[in-house]
């Protein structure tokens, strides 16, 4: 009976780092969408420097939550992503 | 039982010798029709019956694959032969014989193509960005500004550095197809098969002349040296990149 105890409770952690794992590989993917988007903004000067500044801003700081979290998680950047078969992988495989 | 067909040869007298015989286990024979050879064994019907259902367990097509892959490369070593898809059977030796008589015309195509040659891979990876690495290293970005520049500059190179590495690839193939037989480019494989980090740009297979083993060998190794791509060359292997059209 304790050893069920136990199991239930190593499934436990395995499944909220799982939820964990996939919850910051979705919040990745839109972060390295709204950088592109952003980058693109600053390519075709549609952005005021103060504007510019401060989308820069945020997602620096976003990027190093970004990297504190996946560190406090035990992860890697290259666990966040997913296989997606023949569609090759969620994310780009060099950030 | 039904008859297991790992390879078709036109000049085998005996049996490939591999100790632990062929897949699960059964005996080895050769069933002989119209000048070709066809190495086979029995095996359990069952297991073969549904295949899609085994699709999936990997640890069987593991064992069949090894097992099969044992007897071909054993009786490649002194023949040429044709290998033959992974759990290919027939109802009984009667079908194999049919399909040696029927197919005559194309595993002797085959044969002919793959006589004293041997396939070799060669894989080419992209280098760990040294170049990128100083741009976007140790300084931090001080400014919002400052950071979305850094990131345009490191996703620009990134991608300069693939189109570049592909180019390069293809200019790698093209000289090893010249002194191949044939060449076929498989796609490459990802990260997750290779347990390499660099990214592979290179995935091909090159049928080249037993004579002409040397020279590959030498050709890989001129390739390698302006480094610009790490090579893997891999070989001699039983031609199973270019067996296929035979059945």
């Amino acid at each position: 009976m304790a050893d069920d105890a136990n199991r239930i409770e190593i499934d436990k952690d395995a499944v909220r780092r799982d939820l964990m794992k996939l919850v910051l590989t979705i919040v990745e993917l839109l972060r390295q969408l709204m950088e592109r988007q952003a980058i693109r903004r600053v390519e075709s000067e549609d952005l005021t420097e103060q504007q510019e500044e401060e989308l820069g801003t945020a997602l620096m700081h976003l990027s190093d939550a970004m990297d504190e979290l996946t560190e406090q998680f035990g992860l890697t950047p290259a666990d966040l992503n997913l296989d997606l078969g023949p569609l090759g992988s969620l994310l780009p495989r060099d950030r | 039982m039904i008859t297991y067909l790992y390879a078709v040869g036109r000049d085998l007298s005996e049996i490939p010798d591999v100790g632990s015989g062929g897949v699960g286990g059964g005996a080895l024979r050769l069933v002989g029709e119209a000048g070709l050879q066809a190495i086979v064994s029995d095996v359990e019907r069952e297991a073969f019956e549904d295949l899609d259902e085994h699709r999936e367990d990997l640890a069987w097509l593991a064992t069949v694959a090894r097992a099969h892959h044992g007897v071909v490369e054993a009786a490649g070593r002194e023949h040429a032969i044709a290998p033959l898809a992974l759990a290919t059977v027939y109802l009984d030796d009667d079908r194999v014989r049919a399909v040696l008589r029927e197919g005559h015309e194309a595993f002797t195509a085959v044969l002919d193509r793959i006589t004293d040659r041997d396939e070799w891979g060669v894989k080419a990876f992209m280098r760990p960005s040294s170049a990128s690495g100083s741009g976007s290293g140790p300084e931090r970005p001080t400014s919002g500004a400052a950071y979305l520049r850094a990131r345009r500059t490191a996703l620009r190179e990134g991608d300069a550095a693939v189109t570049e590495a592909e180019r390069v690839a293809d200019e790698i193939d093209a000289a090893l197809a010249d002194l191949a037989v044939a060449a076929r480019r498989h796609a490459p494989q990802d990260r997750s098969l290779t347990g390499r980090s660099e990214r592979m740009v290179l995935n091909g297979a090159y049928l080249v002349d037993r004579s002409a083993a040397d020279d590959l060998r030498a050709l890989v190794g001129r390739l390698a040296e302006d480094r610009r791509l790490d090579l893997e060359l891999t070989g001699p292997w039983v031609p199973y990149s270019f067996a296929g059209g035979a059945t």
